[in-house]
């Protein structure tokens, strides 16, 4: 994991995800998913185009089931979006994400 | 400034790895580019029995990672993760950019792609993807520890990852089309067999439904044409595939299913650009079909490369 994604534990939820100042990405991983470990260097890459802008955070699933029961999260990878404490725009999940996809979302964010 | 290869191989499935093992050990400098890890299908397959030399069941991430391991030992070089964002194959230097950065440039390309799992294209589908929706058993299946959960198809994949999904489920119920299953009978029996697993036959999803998440799928009989709603916790669909032929589409002849057509050598209409594996037009899609695909390619590669070195020089 690059020094710009953390990981955290669904008790620092509140904390990290909800009254976090800028943006967040939040990636809910498993462990025995290829396309979970495929989508991290392209996360990687994004969280650290967007250092200081977006706040890039991981959480493991199987650790935190019921903050991903909580926001219906039944696949892996799945990218959640806030800005301001609440979900916006559209999740991604599954195989096929793509950096240019999450960059998108991004900069829709910060912009 | 673009880097040059000899060979550039899209698809890092069984076809691509093969394809660059044996262009590799003939010295041709190789990359190898996937948009994810390495394993095409086979990495999210969760034990391959029919791929020969593994007497034992093998995994299909270790498969995968045992294809590629074998490439980079002969010098290929596999970029994974890696997203084209342009490409011409058109001309006699083919071309790629990557992540909006690089460019890679090649003589020859080998588009292995393969295929994708196909979507129902049923109503709800896209909404619930990752809400309740799976194409992943690998991938998805511990979050439904102790639900009841529904599969639909009644094919290899179909039938083999339910039982995969029986260590994690409660119960399992395969809503298939057709009264029988189309998976091999070893597999299609055990699925039977297992108290765990029921099947409604003849019968086809027609909605997703829930709030924010899954709860519910309508299913139709498509005999009686009666329909009626059943209570879930999360749905699996696998019911076969689609070629990826992004890089391709209004450049190399397809089959009216989109597949892509070759010669018996692999090559495409386009001179230099070949295809190989589950992406081809073709009657059977296995492993042990798309690494005879990857070798056939790659021969017949060497051989176009060289002479389009010659004829560059005369």
């Amino acid at each position: 994991m690059s020094a710009f994604v953390k990981e955290i534990t669904q008790a620092e939820y509140e904390e990290q995800v909800l009254r976090s100042a800028e943006p967040v990405v939040l990636d809910f991983f498993s462990t025995e998913c290829p396309p979970c470990e495929a989508l991290a260097p392209k996360f990687d890459a994004v969280a650290e185009q967007f250092a200081g802008k977006a706040r890039f955070l991981k959480i493991f699933r199987q650790g935190n089931r019921d903050l991903a029961a909580r926001l219906g999260v039944s696949g892996s990878p799945t990218l959640v979006f806030f800005k301001g404490g609440a979900e916006v725009g559209e999740r991604l999940s599954g195989e096929d994400i793509k950096r240019t996809a999450i960059k998108a979302q991004v900069e829709s964010m910060v912009g | 400034m673009s880097e040059r290869y000899d060979l550039i191989v899209v698809g890092a499935g069984p076809a691509g790895l093969t394809a660059a093992i044996y262009a590799a050990r003939a010295r041709m400098k190789t990359l190898v580019l996937d948009e994810s890890v390495v394993g095409g299908q086979v990495k999210t397959t969760h034990k391959v029995s029919n791929y020969p030399g593994f007497p034992e069941d093998v995994k299909g991430s270790d498969l995968a990672k045992a294809f590629a391991a074998q490439a980079e030992r002969f010098g290929a070089r596999i970029r994974r993760s890696v997203e084209i964002t342009k490409h011409d194959l058109a001309g006699a230097v083919k071309s790629f950019e990557l992540d909006e950065e690089d460019v890679v440039e090649a003589p020859a390309v080998i588009v292995a792609t393969g295929a994708k799992p196909r979507e129902l294209g049923v109503p709800g589908e896209s909404k619930f993807r990752g809400r309740g929706i799976s194409y992943c058993a690998t991938c998805d299946g511990a979050y439904f520890d102790g639900k009841h959960i529904h599969v639909i198809g009644g094919g290899n994949s179909a039938v083999e990852e339910s039982l995969f999904l029986t260590q994690f489920a409660r119960k399992i119920t395969i809503v298939h089309q057709f009264d029988h299953f189309q998976a091999e009978p070893v597999s299609a029996q055990e699925a039977l067999d297992n108290p765990k697993i029921e099947v409604i036959w003849d019968s086809e999803p027609r909605a997703f439904l829930g709030e924010k998440e899954l709860q519910k799928l309508r299913i139709e009989n498509v005999k009686t044409k009666e329909t009626r709603e059943l209570d879930t916790d999360g749905v699996f669909i696998f019911v076969g595939y689609v070629p990826r032929t992004d890089l391709v589409k209004g450049l190399a002849k397809m089959n009216p299913w989109g597949y892509v057509e070759t010669g018996e050598d692999m090559s495409t209409n386009v001179p230099g650009l070949y295809v190989a594996g589950d992406i081809r037009s073709k009657r059977f899609r296995q492993i042990t079909t798309a690494v005879a695909d990857g070798t056939i390619a790659a021969l017949a590669v060497q051989k176009y490369v060289k002479d389009h070195a010659h004829a560059k020089a005369a």
